[in-house]
């Protein structure tokens, strides 16, 4: 499919910052649309990675999980054996990764605010975390204005 | 090319639905003069433009004359109206209140005229304060500035910190308008930015709640509470020269502990605004600020308060992605993973 979503992407980028930008004289409206573009490139950027991010994300999750649970309330133990009786969704599938990614995240948050945990699992927590966070696809691009 | 308009009349000030939002914020304007000054009148309003910063609220500038029982006045004025959206909810009584309390004293901060505080007239809680000279330049300490000027305006910010916290909040009633913390300073900012935590996440966040546990187990206990500004940092201050001009953004002013302001500009994510490498860093703000105030600085507190600064920081974020998925703010803010390991380390190192 020509134009491509990259290469569309790409285009929508270059028109707004080569006919719209230079255009726009309001002060504010500029600075709005200089964050928009910004944020646009690192779209075009990270699209890509979006799903294999969510896909590696779940399965280092649940495996994270699974070594957590005997450690848990049993309560808690118990959704997690629940959640991870599910298969993954297709890779293909944004949506149900998606939801996935929010369902073993939701166990986690309630798996390290619960009960003191052993020193080994909370550094392995912190470690998934730290690397969940430097994998991250869609990151915040600063655009700050210098004058007010 | 700025946006200016000459508002008309009071007896016809209410603008058509094609006014622009300057046209119409001048009318509105007009309108809270007129109820503040009853006997104002031929009052005029130019050049009004909305500056680009201003996160959390849109700031207008412009011109206002208007002759009243007392004379001809003429004024340079900012007006601050609540945002639809924003980074931070706040109250511009706050504001006002802080700014009518630091009249007089040697805190460089404009002088507030009026307030607007349902937005009865502004559509929007607003207030209107002068326009004091000045640039602002959320960088300047590593702008192209020479190093000695640099450091200048770096002790100078010090030095109105400390500022800030020898207020006597007691005598100048702030005590009634901002209220004393209920439980220890720690405790109560946390519970408050935990509160907007859960208000505004639209995910789970497993790291914020981890973070959020240690903050809660290792709360220190205040042993002094001062004015607090909040959101103390040279993007909200004007300088005009080689001074430091202005004080801004008192919406999040409150009564707490002084560290928490120390915590928010040794915060290591926020180097490149409060540090200039080499010359003013951790040690020598640390430094500085105890020989300003003759406190002495626990750096374990300080690490908690350098915590917080970042969880705070990390729940502002968020604050600006839900407003933004609900169509009320302009920007586009991601989750802040960056915050995560720094937060980490720290805590750590604690």
């Amino acid at each position: 499919m020509r134009p491509s979503v990259d290469e569309q992407l790409h285009g929508t980028c270059r028109i707004l910052e080569e006919v719209v930008a230079p255009a726009v004289a309001d002060p504010y409206a500029r600075t709005i649309l200089a964050g928009l573009i910004a944020n646009l490139r690192m779209l075009h950027q990270a699209i890509p990675a979006v799903a294999a991010f969510l896909q590696h994300d779940n399965q280092a999750c649940a495996k994270l999980l699974a070594e957590l649970a005997p450690a848990l309330p049993p309560p808690l133990a118990e959704a997690i054996v629940q959640a991870l009786a599910h298969s993954e969704p297709e890779p293909t599938d944004s949506a149900a990764l998606e939801q996935r990614n929010q369902a073993l995240r939701e166990l986690l948050a309630q798996a390290v605010c619960g009960e003191a945990l052993a020193p080994d699992l909370q550094a392995k927590i912190k470690r998934h975390m730290i690397e969940r966070a430097s994998r991250m696809p869609m990151r915040y691009v600063p655009t700050a204005p210098t004058t007010s | 090319m700025n946006r200016s308009v000459d508002p008309p009349s009071p007896a016809t000030c209410a603008p058509s639905g094609s006014a622009t939002p300057a046209e119409q914020v001048a009318a509105d304007l007009q309108r809270l003069m007129t109820h503040e000054i009853p006997s104002a009148r031929d009052i005029r309003l130019q050049s009004l433009v909305r500056a680009a910063g201003g996160l959390s609220r849109e700031n207008w500038s412009l011109d206002a004359t208007w002759t009243d029982a007392a004379g001809a006045h003429k004024h340079q004025l900012m007006l601050m109206r609540d945002a639809s959206g924003t980074l931070l909810n706040t109250e511009r009584g706050r504001e006002y209140a802080v700014l009518k309390a630091l009249e007089g004293t040697d805190v460089p901060a404009p002088r507030v005229y009026w307030m607007d505080p349902q937005g009865q007239f502004l559509g929007a809680p607003s207030v209107v304060m002068e326009r004091v000279s000045g640039s602002c330049d959320y960088m300047v300490l590593n702008s192209s500035r020479p190093l000695d000027e640099r450091l200048a305006l770096a002790r100078g910010f010090i030095e109105l910190m400390a500022a800030i916290h020898r207020v006597d909040w007691r005598a100048r009633g702030l005590e009634r308008s901002l209220g004393l913390p209920q439980h220890s300073p720690a405790r109560t900012e946390l519970a408050h930015w935990q509160a907007e935590y859960q208000r505004v996440r639209l995910e789970p966040h497993p790291e914020l709640d981890l973070i959020l546990s240690w903050l809660q187990q290792q709360a220190p206990v205040t042993e002094t509470i001062t004015l607090v500004h909040g959101d103390f940092k040279p993007g909200n201050a004007l300088i005009e020269g080689q001074r430091i001009s202005a004080k801004l953004d008192w919406e999040t002013a409150h009564l707490g502990d002084p560290l928490e302001d120390l915590g928010w500009v040794t915060n290591p994510v926020r180097k490149r605004e409060h540090q200039i490498p080499g010359h003013w860093e951790r040690r020598q703000i640390v430094d500085a600020y105890q020989a300003l105030t003759g406190r002495t600085v626990s750096e374990r507190v300080l690490s908690w308060w350098n915590v917080l600064a970042c969880w705070k920081l990390a729940v502002i974020q968020l604050t600006a992605v839900h407003e933004f998925v609900a169509g009320r703010y302009n920007r586009v803010f991601q989750t802040p993973t960056w915050l995560y390991r720094p937060m980490f380390q720290m805590m750590e190192a604690a």
